[in-house]
Protein backbone atom coordinates (compact mmCIF):
# COMPACT_ATOMS: atom_id res chain seq x y z
CA UNK A 1 0.00 0.00 0.00
CA UNK A 2 2.64 2.31 0.99
CA UNK A 3 4.67 2.75 -2.52
CA UNK A 4 1.29 2.74 -4.38
CA UNK A 5 0.24 6.24 -2.10
CA UNK A 6 4.06 7.55 -2.35
CA UNK A 7 4.30 7.73 -6.22
CA UNK A 8 1.14 9.46 -7.02
CA UNK A 9 2.09 11.69 -3.85
CA UNK A 10 5.67 12.66 -5.85
CA UNK A 11 3.83 13.55 -8.89
CA UNK A 12 1.73 15.49 -7.33
CA UNK A 13 4.30 17.28 -5.42
CA UNK A 14 6.22 17.44 -8.75
CA UNK A 15 3.55 19.10 -10.53
CA UNK A 16 2.56 21.52 -7.67
CA UNK A 17 6.20 22.39 -7.70
CA UNK A 18 6.09 22.77 -11.31
CA UNK A 19 3.40 25.05 -11.43
CA UNK A 20 4.16 27.18 -8.71
CA UNK A 21 7.38 28.08 -10.39
CA UNK A 22 5.53 28.35 -13.90
CA UNK A 23 3.17 31.15 -12.10
CA UNK A 24 6.04 32.79 -10.42
CA UNK A 25 7.67 33.25 -14.15
CA UNK A 26 4.56 33.94 -15.66
CA UNK A 27 3.99 36.92 -12.89
CA UNK A 28 7.39 38.01 -12.85
CA UNK A 29 7.03 38.47 -16.85
CA UNK A 30 4.06 40.19 -15.89
CA UNK A 31 4.97 42.67 -13.57
CA UNK A 32 8.13 43.43 -16.17
CA UNK A 33 5.84 44.00 -18.92
CA UNK A 34 3.88 46.12 -16.84
CA UNK A 35 7.09 48.04 -15.43
CA UNK A 36 8.92 48.60 -19.12
CA UNK A 37 5.39 50.24 -20.51
CA UNK A 38 5.01 52.46 -17.50
CA UNK A 39 8.84 53.48 -17.74
CA UNK A 40 8.75 53.75 -21.81
CA UNK A 41 5.11 56.07 -21.18
CA UNK A 42 6.66 58.28 -18.27
CA UNK A 43 9.53 58.76 -20.92
CA UNK A 44 7.64 59.48 -23.67
CA UNK A 45 5.89 62.25 -21.35
CA UNK A 46 9.45 63.46 -20.70
CA UNK A 47 10.38 63.53 -23.95
CA UNK A 48 7.43 66.12 -24.44
CA UNK A 49 8.24 68.15 -21.29
CA UNK A 50 12.16 68.39 -22.17
CA UNK A 51 10.93 68.99 -26.34
CA UNK A 52 8.74 72.27 -24.75
CA UNK A 53 11.70 73.08 -22.56
CA UNK A 54 14.21 73.11 -25.46
CA UNK A 55 11.50 74.52 -28.18
CA UNK A 56 9.79 77.12 -26.59
CA UNK A 57 11.13 80.57 -25.15
CA UNK A 58 11.00 80.80 -21.41
CA UNK A 59 8.48 77.36 -20.91
CA UNK A 60 7.33 76.94 -17.95
CA UNK A 61 5.97 73.62 -17.55
CA UNK A 62 6.92 71.75 -14.15
CA UNK A 63 10.22 69.62 -13.75
CA UNK A 64 9.37 68.13 -9.92
CA UNK A 65 12.13 66.34 -7.96
CA UNK A 66 10.19 63.31 -8.54
CA UNK A 67 10.33 63.41 -12.12
CA UNK A 68 14.10 64.07 -11.83
CA UNK A 69 14.52 61.03 -9.90
CA UNK A 70 12.85 59.22 -12.41
CA UNK A 71 15.71 57.06 -14.19
CA UNK A 72 12.97 57.29 -17.11
CA UNK A 73 13.65 60.98 -17.03
CA UNK A 74 17.17 60.19 -17.03
CA UNK A 75 16.38 58.31 -20.14
CA UNK A 76 14.38 60.91 -21.78
CA UNK A 77 17.57 63.56 -21.11
CA UNK A 78 19.90 61.50 -22.93
CA UNK A 79 17.87 60.62 -25.64
CA UNK A 80 17.64 64.49 -26.23
CA UNK A 81 20.85 65.35 -25.70
CA UNK A 82 21.90 63.08 -28.35
CA UNK A 83 19.88 64.53 -31.33
CA UNK A 84 19.97 68.40 -30.48
CA UNK A 85 23.43 70.45 -30.25
CA UNK A 86 24.21 74.17 -30.25
CA UNK A 87 22.49 76.48 -27.74
CA UNK A 88 19.64 74.20 -26.99
CA UNK A 89 22.51 71.75 -24.95
CA UNK A 90 22.50 74.50 -22.63
CA UNK A 91 18.56 74.47 -22.01
CA UNK A 92 19.44 70.87 -21.39
CA UNK A 93 22.42 71.27 -19.10
CA UNK A 94 20.96 74.01 -17.14
CA UNK A 95 17.53 71.55 -16.75
CA UNK A 96 20.52 69.12 -15.84
CA UNK A 97 21.73 71.10 -13.28
CA UNK A 98 19.27 72.68 -11.78
CA UNK A 99 18.10 69.22 -10.53
CA UNK A 100 21.19 67.70 -9.61
CA UNK A 101 20.88 64.42 -11.87
CA UNK A 102 25.03 65.15 -12.32
CA UNK A 103 25.26 65.14 -8.66
CA UNK A 104 22.73 62.41 -8.37
CA UNK A 105 24.30 59.66 -11.03
CA UNK A 106 28.36 61.04 -9.47
CA UNK A 107 26.39 59.53 -6.12
CA UNK A 108 24.96 56.33 -7.47
CA UNK A 109 28.45 55.76 -9.21
CA UNK A 110 30.65 55.88 -6.23
CA UNK A 111 28.28 54.27 -3.25
CA UNK A 112 25.86 52.11 -4.59
CA UNK A 113 26.12 48.78 -3.55
CA UNK A 114 24.04 48.13 -6.97
CA UNK A 115 26.32 46.74 -10.03
CA UNK A 116 22.79 47.62 -12.17
CA UNK A 117 22.81 51.35 -10.41
CA UNK A 118 25.97 52.17 -11.02
CA UNK A 119 26.24 51.29 -14.68
CA UNK A 120 23.76 53.13 -15.59
CA UNK A 121 25.16 56.01 -13.46
CA UNK A 122 28.53 55.54 -15.44
CA UNK A 123 26.59 55.56 -18.91
CA UNK A 124 24.89 58.42 -17.56
CA UNK A 125 27.21 60.65 -16.71
CA UNK A 126 29.27 59.23 -20.41
CA UNK A 127 26.00 60.26 -22.45
CA UNK A 128 25.88 63.47 -20.56
CA UNK A 129 29.04 64.54 -21.03
CA UNK A 130 28.72 67.67 -18.00
CA UNK A 131 32.64 69.17 -17.05
CA UNK A 132 31.43 68.67 -13.11
CA UNK A 133 31.91 64.66 -13.53
CA UNK A 134 34.57 64.32 -14.79
CA UNK A 135 36.94 64.29 -11.20
CA UNK A 136 34.43 61.55 -10.65
CA UNK A 137 34.95 59.85 -14.23
CA UNK A 138 38.47 60.08 -13.74
CA UNK A 139 38.57 58.06 -10.27
CA UNK A 140 36.48 55.64 -12.15
CA UNK A 141 39.16 54.87 -14.65
CA UNK A 142 40.57 52.14 -11.89
CA UNK A 143 36.92 50.98 -11.03
CA UNK A 144 36.90 47.22 -10.64
CA UNK A 145 34.26 46.94 -13.16
CA UNK A 146 35.43 46.59 -16.69
CA UNK A 147 32.68 48.20 -17.99
CA UNK A 148 32.79 51.32 -15.42
CA UNK A 149 36.21 52.22 -16.89
CA UNK A 150 34.89 52.14 -20.32
CA UNK A 151 32.35 54.05 -19.98
CA UNK A 152 34.28 56.89 -17.44
CA UNK A 153 36.86 56.78 -20.31
CA UNK A 154 34.08 57.55 -22.95
CA UNK A 155 32.50 60.61 -20.38
CA UNK A 156 35.49 61.87 -20.50
CA UNK A 157 36.32 61.44 -24.16
CA UNK A 158 32.58 63.45 -24.76
CA UNK A 159 33.92 66.64 -22.63
CA UNK A 160 37.17 66.50 -24.01
CA UNK A 161 38.52 66.19 -20.34
CA UNK A 162 42.71 66.28 -21.72
CA UNK A 163 44.37 65.10 -18.25
CA UNK A 164 42.47 62.02 -19.15
CA UNK A 165 44.51 61.41 -21.94
CA UNK A 166 47.36 60.10 -20.09
CA UNK A 167 45.44 58.32 -17.54
CA UNK A 168 43.84 56.31 -20.57
CA UNK A 169 46.69 55.93 -22.29
CA UNK A 170 49.14 54.84 -19.41
CA UNK A 171 46.58 52.22 -19.20
CA UNK A 172 47.07 50.41 -22.42
CA UNK A 173 49.72 48.14 -20.80
CA UNK A 174 47.65 46.58 -17.74
CA UNK A 175 44.10 46.65 -18.97
CA UNK A 176 42.45 43.81 -20.61
CA UNK A 177 42.45 43.65 -24.19
CA UNK A 178 38.80 44.55 -24.86
CA UNK A 179 38.81 47.25 -22.69
CA UNK A 180 42.11 48.72 -24.36
CA UNK A 181 40.20 48.53 -27.37
CA UNK A 182 37.97 51.10 -26.26
CA UNK A 183 40.17 53.37 -24.48
CA UNK A 184 41.43 53.41 -28.14
CA UNK A 185 38.27 54.55 -29.60
CA UNK A 186 37.81 57.29 -27.04
CA UNK A 187 41.47 58.58 -27.86
CA UNK A 188 40.83 58.46 -31.37
CA UNK A 189 38.02 61.10 -30.45
CA UNK A 190 39.83 63.10 -28.94
CA UNK A 191 42.43 63.78 -32.15
CA UNK A 192 45.23 64.93 -32.50
CA UNK A 193 45.76 66.16 -28.97
CA UNK A 194 46.03 62.28 -28.08
CA UNK A 195 49.38 61.96 -30.56
CA UNK A 196 52.23 62.76 -28.42
CA UNK A 197 50.67 61.54 -25.43
CA UNK A 198 50.53 57.97 -27.37
CA UNK A 199 53.98 58.52 -29.34
CA UNK A 200 55.61 59.02 -25.66
CA UNK A 201 53.71 56.03 -23.90
CA UNK A 202 54.93 53.83 -27.21
CA UNK A 203 58.96 55.28 -27.37
CA UNK A 204 59.33 54.27 -23.01
CA UNK A 205 57.27 50.59 -23.33
CA UNK A 206 58.22 49.35 -27.28
CA UNK A 207 60.79 47.50 -25.22
CA UNK A 208 58.96 46.25 -22.35
CA UNK A 209 55.81 44.59 -24.51
CA UNK A 210 53.86 44.43 -27.62
CA UNK A 211 50.16 44.19 -27.13
CA UNK A 212 50.07 47.77 -25.67
CA UNK A 213 52.40 49.98 -27.87
CA UNK A 214 50.84 47.69 -31.35
CA UNK A 215 46.90 48.96 -30.25
CA UNK A 216 48.62 52.84 -29.09
CA UNK A 217 49.73 52.59 -33.04
CA UNK A 218 46.86 51.70 -34.66
CA UNK A 219 45.41 54.49 -32.51
CA UNK A 220 47.40 56.97 -34.06
CA UNK A 221 46.92 55.66 -37.40
CA UNK A 222 43.43 56.45 -37.18
CA UNK A 223 43.93 59.61 -35.59
CA UNK A 224 45.47 60.55 -38.96
CA UNK A 225 48.16 63.13 -37.43
CA UNK A 226 50.91 64.07 -40.18
CA UNK A 227 52.94 64.63 -36.83
CA UNK A 228 53.24 61.00 -36.36
CA UNK A 229 55.24 60.40 -39.23
CA UNK A 230 58.73 61.58 -37.58
CA UNK A 231 58.67 59.86 -34.56
CA UNK A 232 57.00 56.52 -35.83
CA UNK A 233 60.00 56.55 -38.13
CA UNK A 234 62.30 56.77 -35.21
CA UNK A 235 60.22 53.97 -33.33
CA UNK A 236 60.79 51.77 -36.82
CA UNK A 237 64.27 52.19 -36.35
CA UNK A 238 64.86 51.38 -33.44
CA UNK A 239 61.87 48.36 -32.03
CA UNK A 240 63.22 45.09 -32.75
CA UNK A 241 59.87 43.54 -32.09
CA UNK A 242 58.21 42.00 -34.71
CA UNK A 243 54.21 43.21 -33.77
CA UNK A 244 55.62 46.61 -33.31
CA UNK A 245 57.42 46.97 -36.35
CA UNK A 246 54.34 45.65 -38.55
CA UNK A 247 51.64 48.19 -36.81
CA UNK A 248 54.23 51.11 -37.05
CA UNK A 249 54.21 50.31 -41.29
CA UNK A 250 50.60 49.91 -40.68
CA UNK A 251 50.02 53.38 -39.31
CA UNK A 252 52.83 54.88 -41.76
CA UNK A 253 50.69 53.07 -44.53
CA UNK A 254 47.72 54.78 -42.86
CA UNK A 255 49.15 58.14 -42.90
CA UNK A 256 50.58 57.50 -46.45
CA UNK A 257 53.80 60.27 -46.35
CA UNK A 258 56.46 59.96 -48.64
CA UNK A 259 58.86 60.51 -45.44
CA UNK A 260 58.18 56.76 -44.67
CA UNK A 261 58.85 55.57 -48.99
CA UNK A 262 62.60 55.00 -47.87
CA UNK A 263 62.20 53.22 -44.70
CA UNK A 264 59.54 51.22 -46.20
CA UNK A 265 61.69 50.16 -49.30
CA UNK A 266 64.54 49.31 -46.50
CA UNK A 267 62.36 46.76 -45.30
CA UNK A 268 61.81 45.41 -48.30
CA UNK A 269 65.19 43.36 -47.26
CA UNK A 270 63.62 42.50 -44.12
CA UNK A 271 64.61 38.89 -42.49
CA UNK A 272 60.79 38.55 -42.02
CA UNK A 273 58.08 37.78 -44.95
CA UNK A 274 55.46 39.69 -42.66
CA UNK A 275 57.11 42.94 -43.00
CA UNK A 276 58.18 42.56 -46.46
CA UNK A 277 54.98 41.97 -47.12
CA UNK A 278 53.33 44.74 -44.88
CA UNK A 279 56.10 47.47 -46.57
CA UNK A 280 55.10 47.03 -50.31
CA UNK A 281 51.71 47.38 -49.70
CA UNK A 282 52.52 50.55 -47.64
CA UNK A 283 54.46 51.70 -50.83
CA UNK A 284 51.48 51.58 -52.66
CA UNK A 285 49.44 53.48 -51.13
CA UNK A 286 51.97 56.20 -51.06
CA UNK A 287 51.36 56.81 -54.74
CA UNK A 288 55.08 57.08 -55.97
CA UNK A 289 56.16 55.58 -59.14
CA UNK A 290 59.60 55.60 -58.11
CA UNK A 291 58.95 52.52 -56.28
CA UNK A 292 58.18 50.40 -58.71
CA UNK A 293 61.19 48.99 -59.65
CA UNK A 294 62.03 47.61 -55.76
CA UNK A 295 58.53 46.39 -55.85
CA UNK A 296 58.67 44.56 -59.00
CA UNK A 297 61.80 43.14 -57.60
CA UNK A 298 59.96 41.90 -54.48
CA UNK A 299 57.27 39.96 -57.21
CA UNK A 300 60.24 37.73 -57.83
CA UNK A 301 60.76 36.89 -54.42
CA UNK A 302 60.58 33.57 -52.77
CA UNK A 303 57.19 33.92 -49.87
CA UNK A 304 53.91 34.20 -52.59
CA UNK A 305 52.24 36.52 -49.64
CA UNK A 306 55.35 39.02 -50.68
CA UNK A 307 55.05 38.35 -54.22
CA UNK A 308 51.58 38.62 -53.97
CA UNK A 309 51.71 42.14 -52.16
CA UNK A 310 54.18 43.73 -53.96
CA UNK A 311 52.09 43.09 -57.14
CA UNK A 312 49.11 44.30 -55.55
CA UNK A 313 50.66 47.87 -54.96
CA UNK A 314 52.54 48.45 -58.62
CA UNK A 315 49.13 48.30 -59.34
CA UNK A 316 47.95 51.02 -57.11
CA UNK A 317 50.87 53.61 -58.46
CA UNK A 318 50.91 55.70 -61.35
CA UNK A 319 52.32 53.36 -64.48
CA UNK A 320 51.81 50.75 -62.52
CA UNK A 321 49.54 49.08 -64.79
CA UNK A 322 52.31 49.18 -67.34
CA UNK A 323 54.76 47.69 -65.00
CA UNK A 324 52.54 44.74 -64.69
CA UNK A 325 51.99 44.23 -68.07
CA UNK A 326 55.98 44.42 -68.28
CA UNK A 327 56.11 42.01 -65.74
CA UNK A 328 54.00 39.45 -67.50
CA UNK A 329 56.98 38.07 -69.33
CA UNK A 330 59.02 38.13 -66.44
CA UNK A 331 61.93 35.21 -66.73
CA UNK A 332 60.92 34.11 -63.10
CA UNK A 333 57.19 32.46 -63.80
CA UNK A 334 56.53 33.51 -60.13
CA UNK A 335 56.38 37.27 -60.91
CA UNK A 336 54.43 36.72 -63.80
CA UNK A 337 52.05 35.01 -61.77
CA UNK A 338 51.85 37.61 -59.45
CA UNK A 339 51.66 40.17 -62.28
CA UNK A 340 48.43 38.34 -63.90
CA UNK A 341 46.94 38.14 -60.31
CA UNK A 342 46.81 41.45 -59.88
CA UNK A 343 46.48 42.67 -63.18
CA UNK A 344 43.18 40.24 -62.63
CA UNK A 345 41.84 42.13 -59.62
CA UNK A 346 42.49 45.18 -61.15
CA UNK A 347 39.80 44.31 -63.71
CA UNK A 348 42.36 44.45 -66.77
CA UNK A 349 41.57 41.21 -67.74
CA UNK A 350 39.37 42.78 -70.96
CA UNK A 351 42.52 44.96 -72.04
CA UNK A 352 45.18 42.14 -70.83
CA UNK A 353 43.07 39.66 -73.24
CA UNK A 354 43.05 41.51 -76.30
CA UNK A 355 46.88 41.99 -75.37
CA UNK A 356 47.39 38.44 -75.18
CA UNK A 357 45.98 37.62 -78.63
CA UNK A 358 47.68 40.31 -80.13
CA UNK A 359 51.40 38.76 -78.90
CA UNK A 360 49.82 35.78 -80.10
CA UNK A 361 47.93 34.41 -76.91
CA UNK A 362 50.77 32.16 -75.56
CA UNK A 363 51.15 33.72 -72.44
CA UNK A 364 50.33 31.48 -69.93
CA UNK A 365 50.32 32.85 -66.45
CA UNK A 366 47.49 35.69 -68.07
CA UNK A 367 45.70 32.74 -69.64
CA UNK A 368 45.19 31.00 -66.72
CA UNK A 369 44.38 33.62 -64.72
CA UNK A 370 41.49 34.55 -67.22
CA UNK A 371 40.49 31.07 -67.17
CA UNK A 372 40.10 30.84 -63.47
CA UNK A 373 37.98 34.08 -63.57
CA UNK A 374 35.92 32.86 -65.92
CA UNK A 375 36.55 35.33 -68.85
CA UNK A 376 38.73 33.20 -70.79
CA UNK A 377 37.54 32.23 -74.09
CA UNK B 1 -8.64 83.50 -40.54
CA UNK B 2 -5.78 81.78 -42.27
CA UNK B 3 -6.11 77.73 -42.63
CA UNK B 4 -3.30 76.07 -40.67
CA UNK B 5 -0.05 75.29 -42.83
CA UNK B 6 0.46 71.33 -42.11
CA UNK B 7 3.31 69.19 -41.93
CA UNK B 8 4.15 65.97 -42.11
CA UNK B 9 6.99 64.69 -39.85
CA UNK B 10 8.60 61.36 -40.96
CA UNK B 11 11.60 59.72 -38.49
CA UNK B 12 11.81 56.58 -36.37
CA UNK B 13 13.48 58.04 -33.68
CA UNK B 14 10.99 59.03 -30.76
CA UNK B 15 12.90 61.96 -29.38
CA UNK B 16 12.71 63.38 -32.72
CA UNK B 17 8.89 63.40 -33.56
CA UNK B 18 8.50 64.20 -29.79
CA UNK B 19 10.83 67.15 -30.41
CA UNK B 20 9.86 68.07 -34.07
CA UNK B 21 5.66 67.78 -32.69
CA UNK B 22 6.05 70.26 -29.50
CA UNK B 23 7.89 72.91 -31.54
CA UNK B 24 6.05 72.82 -34.77
CA UNK B 25 2.89 72.98 -32.98
CA UNK B 26 4.25 75.21 -30.64
CA UNK B 27 4.77 77.65 -33.48
CA UNK B 28 0.97 77.19 -34.87
CA UNK B 29 1.25 74.47 -37.52
CA UNK B 30 -0.56 71.15 -37.80
CA UNK B 31 2.04 68.10 -37.51
CA UNK B 32 1.20 64.23 -38.47
CA UNK B 33 3.82 61.92 -37.44
CA UNK B 34 5.17 58.89 -39.29
CA UNK B 35 7.66 56.52 -37.75
CA UNK B 36 8.62 54.23 -40.62
CA UNK B 37 9.20 54.73 -44.35
CA UNK B 38 5.92 53.03 -45.83
CA UNK B 39 3.62 54.86 -43.70
CA UNK B 40 5.23 58.14 -44.54
CA UNK B 41 4.96 57.30 -48.42
CA UNK B 42 1.19 56.89 -47.85
CA UNK B 43 0.50 59.91 -45.68
CA UNK B 44 3.05 61.81 -48.07
CA UNK B 45 1.00 60.56 -51.06
CA UNK B 46 -2.46 60.95 -49.72
CA UNK B 47 -2.29 64.17 -47.58
CA UNK B 48 -1.85 67.60 -48.66
CA UNK B 49 1.12 68.68 -47.10
CA UNK B 50 3.22 71.99 -47.52
CA UNK B 51 6.15 70.82 -46.18
CA UNK B 52 7.60 66.77 -45.48
CA UNK B 53 10.38 66.75 -43.29
CA UNK B 54 11.89 63.10 -43.95
CA UNK B 55 14.11 60.83 -42.25
CA UNK B 56 16.83 59.27 -43.99
CA UNK B 57 17.51 55.84 -42.25
CA UNK B 58 13.80 54.24 -41.28
CA UNK B 59 12.86 50.59 -41.67
CA UNK B 60 10.37 49.80 -44.24
CA UNK B 61 12.05 52.30 -46.91
CA UNK B 62 15.07 54.51 -46.72
CA UNK B 63 13.98 58.31 -47.01
CA UNK B 64 15.68 58.30 -50.49
CA UNK B 65 13.02 56.27 -51.69
CA UNK B 66 10.48 57.67 -50.44
CA UNK B 67 11.78 60.61 -52.01
CA UNK B 68 12.17 59.11 -55.23
CA UNK B 69 8.71 57.62 -55.26
CA UNK B 70 7.10 61.01 -54.84
CA UNK B 71 9.37 62.38 -57.31
CA UNK B 72 8.41 59.93 -60.05
CA UNK B 73 5.03 60.41 -59.30
CA UNK B 74 4.97 63.99 -58.87
CA UNK B 75 4.05 64.95 -55.55
CA UNK B 76 4.59 68.81 -54.99
CA UNK B 77 5.10 69.49 -51.79
CA UNK B 78 8.79 70.60 -50.63
CA UNK B 79 10.56 67.56 -48.77
CA UNK B 80 13.08 68.84 -46.04
CA UNK B 81 15.53 65.75 -45.46
CA UNK B 82 16.76 65.22 -41.75
CA UNK B 83 19.89 62.71 -41.48
CA UNK B 84 22.23 61.22 -39.38
CA UNK B 85 24.36 59.86 -42.35
CA UNK B 86 27.14 62.11 -42.61
CA UNK B 87 27.27 61.49 -46.46
CA UNK B 88 27.54 63.81 -49.56
CA UNK B 89 26.54 61.40 -51.78
CA UNK B 90 22.99 61.04 -49.95
CA UNK B 91 22.41 65.28 -49.89
CA UNK B 92 23.16 65.13 -53.66
CA UNK B 93 20.85 62.34 -54.47
CA UNK B 94 18.05 63.88 -52.27
CA UNK B 95 18.66 67.17 -53.69
CA UNK B 96 18.14 65.17 -57.21
CA UNK B 97 15.04 63.77 -56.38
CA UNK B 98 13.71 67.01 -55.30
CA UNK B 99 14.42 67.78 -51.64
CA UNK B 100 14.29 71.63 -51.06
CA UNK B 101 16.57 71.23 -48.12
CA UNK B 102 19.02 68.96 -46.03
CA UNK B 103 19.31 68.95 -42.16
CA UNK B 104 22.27 66.92 -40.75
CA UNK B 105 21.79 65.47 -36.92
CA UNK B 106 22.23 66.38 -34.61
CA UNK B 107 20.71 69.89 -35.12
CA UNK B 108 19.30 72.86 -34.01
CA UNK B 109 16.02 73.45 -33.06
CA UNK B 110 15.59 76.55 -33.67
CA UNK B 111 17.90 76.51 -36.92
CA UNK B 112 15.58 74.39 -38.24
CA UNK B 113 12.62 76.12 -37.42
CA UNK B 114 14.28 79.52 -39.28
CA UNK B 115 14.57 77.08 -42.55
CA UNK B 116 11.01 75.74 -42.21
CA UNK B 117 9.80 78.87 -42.18
CA UNK B 118 11.80 80.16 -44.77
CA UNK B 119 9.94 77.35 -46.69
CA UNK B 120 6.57 78.06 -46.03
Amino acid sequence: MFPDQLVPMAVLVIFSINAALLAGLVLLKVVHRRRTLSHNARRQEYLKLLSHHISVDNSVEPITESMAEDQAFLDALIDMRNVITGDEVSTLRRIVNHHGVIERQMRYLDTSLLLSRRLRAAVALAELGDETSAETLMSHLDDREPEIRIQAARGLGRIQWTPAIDQIVSRFSDEIPWVRVRFSDTLVGYGIKATWPLIAYIRINHRFESKGPALALRTIAQIQDDQAVAPLLEILEETTDLEIQIATVDALAELGSPEASTALNSLLESEHWELRAKAATALGGLGESSAIPRLTTAMREENWWVRRSAAAAVARLPQGIEALYRSLDDDDPFAADAAAEALADAGELVSARERAEKIGADNEPLLVHMGSLGTGS
Amino acid sequence: MSEKKRILVADDSETIRALLQTALESAGYEVDMANDGLSAYELGSNGDYDLIILDQLMPGLLGLDVITRWHDEGLEAPVLMLTGVDDDRTAVESFDQGAVDYVRKPFRITELMARIRMRL
